[in-house]
């Protein structure tokens, strides 16, 4: 659609166009400039078009984007994100953002699971409770959590399981996100094994289940009434895990879990439980439904499946846990041509829930001549560690480049999908298209 | 894709008209200054809160964004069920989903997260998402 059919609104102003241009000069119709064009009809074609928007829905196929297609919607302590649903509320964070390693808080993104989240929270009444089977029971203040224990600082990816669900094929029904469904922070807080040892674990003990504010509509009891976590006690991962108190030097953004949150480094979102109240030691596993079957992935190599394999009831399922590895092209973002000829810096990120990325290399064809990228500053083994690579385009045309990471367990990305029936775990090696036009 | 209707080079005209320019001009295609109306700038920035000293940490109320159901029957029953628990974002947010997919969704609605809906309504509400929102009938 043209611009100048659509609005009456079409406002042109000091428009110097080639035609005025040529008559303010004094040179009239018929010149040899002019007669290069086919005429003034082809001119009125190229008036620039209204910018076209995003479908309100991707599918059946995979989403072609790399953000899911919602509106821009504001929220408080948020800048304009990616909406995905309003209650609960779901936010992804917009592509630009991940140029830098650490992710702002006001664009990291939202995930709740229940509607009934905080708005207020009054920390003089506020307590952190470590309870269950334990020698002392523990009820700690947000005071008590900054000045009796060393506070820890880590930086740590922080990426929803369903992270590019929407790239599934066949498509699964859940949260639609496009890649945004990830951040990365410096979380400071208190060591998680020390608040355990501080009440004293009980033996027979087996997982340290996890609880925050959040809370649903649906009767007690049901998991559209509330949200619990557990992980085995026996985890090395615990050993790593902090309740952070401070994002980025800040305290977290209510849709963020403020007062406090869990860091689970190198594991998937759902185990970072938000707006953290109790810490509650089990003697047996708990299998309640956000563990079993909510979060769950086939345990088979990537966690890849096949939609009758699961109807066959030939799959077995695992809870979700560390993220693999995985890298992104955030600029060039094919919005903008580039001229042939221009050297031009390509940008993105990466990480591994295993622990560093080692590697990560770009190609400019799907040929996948693949050539060593720049990695940059290394935050630590769960951040983000972006990369960049020069790349001089010579010739105009569509260039699929292509990205992917190796982190220092030896897994490099894969160029093949993954399909499960939660539409998790998703890594296969990302593409951008790229125009490249004339510029002689 | 916004079709390019014909391919544009830079052009030089070299101008040696005696009676506008004594020097060569150089003129490249171009086009500048339209612009177009748009509802992308109605979202006014919240002002700054007013702040205690005490223990209490708010946030403003958080905004709604629902989109419109498609219109039909069971529209009603499927506004007011689901509605309990969560907008309709998330029905518009997903694919167009096969018939099946959409009958073990409300199912699941039911029997696992423990919605309490009856079984006439349920039905109708699997009508109306199988009439409006799977792969051959999702028109928005």
């Amino acid at each position: 659609m043209l611009a100048h059919n659509e609005s009456h609104m079409e406002h042109k102003s000091n428009a110097y166009t080639r035609r005025s241009l040529l008559k303010t000069l004094g040179i009239g119709a018929g010149t040899l400039a002019l007669s290069h064009f086919a005429g003034a009809n082809a001119f009125a074609q190229q008036l620039p078009a209204t910018a076209k928007r995003l479908p309100s829905f991707t599918g059946p196929g995979p989403n072609p984007y790399w953000n899911s297609v919602g509106p821009m919607a504001t929220y408080p302590q948020k800048a304009p994100l990616v909406l995905l649903t309003d209650r609960p509320v779901q936010l992804e964070t917009p592509r630009n953002y991940f140029l830098n390693a650490i992710t702002p808080n006001e664009a990291f993104f939202v995930r709740w699971h229940l509607e009934s989240i905080p708005n207020e929270v009054d920390l003089s009444s506020w307590r952190l409770h470590v309870e269950g089977n334990v020698n002392k029971p523990l009820a700690l203040s947000f005071s008590d959590l900054l000045h009796k224990f060393k506070p820890i600082t880590l930086a740590a990816v922080n990426q929803c399981s369903g992270n590019s669900r929407s790239r599934f094929g066949p498509r699964v029904p859940g949260g639609q996100w496009g890649n945004g469904a990830m951040g990365c922070a410096r979380w400071t807080g208190v060591h998680f094994r020390e608040l355990l040892d501080m009440a004293g674990v009980k033996s027979g003990s087996v997982q340290v289940q996890m609880e925050g504010l959040e809370r649903g509509k649906g009767p007690h009891g049901m998991p559209s009434y509330e949200f619990k976590k557990s992980l085995d006690l026996s985890n090395p991962v615990l050993d790593e895990s902090i309740v952070a108190y401070s994002m980025n030097g800040a305290p977290l953004p209510t849709l963020n879990g403020f007062p406090v949150r869990l860091i689970v480094p190198g594991y998937f979102a759902t185990y970072w439980v938000k707006c953290l109240t109790d810490v509650r030691l089990l003697d047996k596993p708990n299998e309640n439904f956000w563990m079993n079957p909510a979060y769950q992935v086939p345990d088979t190599p990537r966690g890849d499946t096949t939609p009758a394999d699961v109807k066959a009831g030939k799959v077995k399922m695992v809870p979700i846990a560390r993220m693999p590895v995985r890298s992104f092209i955030i600029s060039p973002d094919g919005t903008t041509k580039i001229p042939a000829g221009l050297p031009v810096t390509v940008r993105g990120t990466s990480f591994s829930g295993f622990g560093r990325v080692v590697k990560v290399e770009f190609s400019e064809s799907a040929r996948g001549v693949w050539r060593e990228a720049k990695l940059g500053e290394d935050l630590g083994p769960y951040a983000f560690r972006t990369w960049e690579c020069a790349w001089t385009p010579e010739k105009p045309g569509k260039y699929d480049l292509a990205v992917r990471a190796t982190d220092e367990k030896g897994s490099v990305q894969p160029d093949e999908g993954v399909w499960n029936p939660g539409g998790y775990l998703w890594n296969k090696i990302e593409r951008q298209e790229v125009t490249v036009g004339e510029s002689a | 894709m916004i079709g390019v209707g014909k391919k544009r080079r830079a052009l030089f005209a070299l101008l040696t008209g005696v009676s506008v320019l004594a020097v060569g001009a150089i003129y490249a295609d171009l086009q500048i200054g339209y612009y177009t109306s748009s509802n992308l700038g109605s979202v006014a920035q919240p002002a700054p809160p007013h702040l205690q000293n005490d223990g209490v940490y708010s946030v403003a109320a958080y905004p709604l964004y629902a989109p419109q159901l498609a219109s039909g029957v069971g529209r009603q029953d499927t506004a007011a069920y689901c509605n309990t628990c969560h907008t309709p974002s998330y029905i518009t947010m997903q694919p167009p989903l096969p018939a099946a997919a959409w009958e073990a969704e409300v199912t699941k609605m039911g029997k696992v997260y423990g919605a309490q809906i009856p079984t006439d309504a349920q039905t109708r509400i699997i009508k109306y998402l199988q009439t409006h929102y799977t792969p051959e009938t999702r028109k928005r």
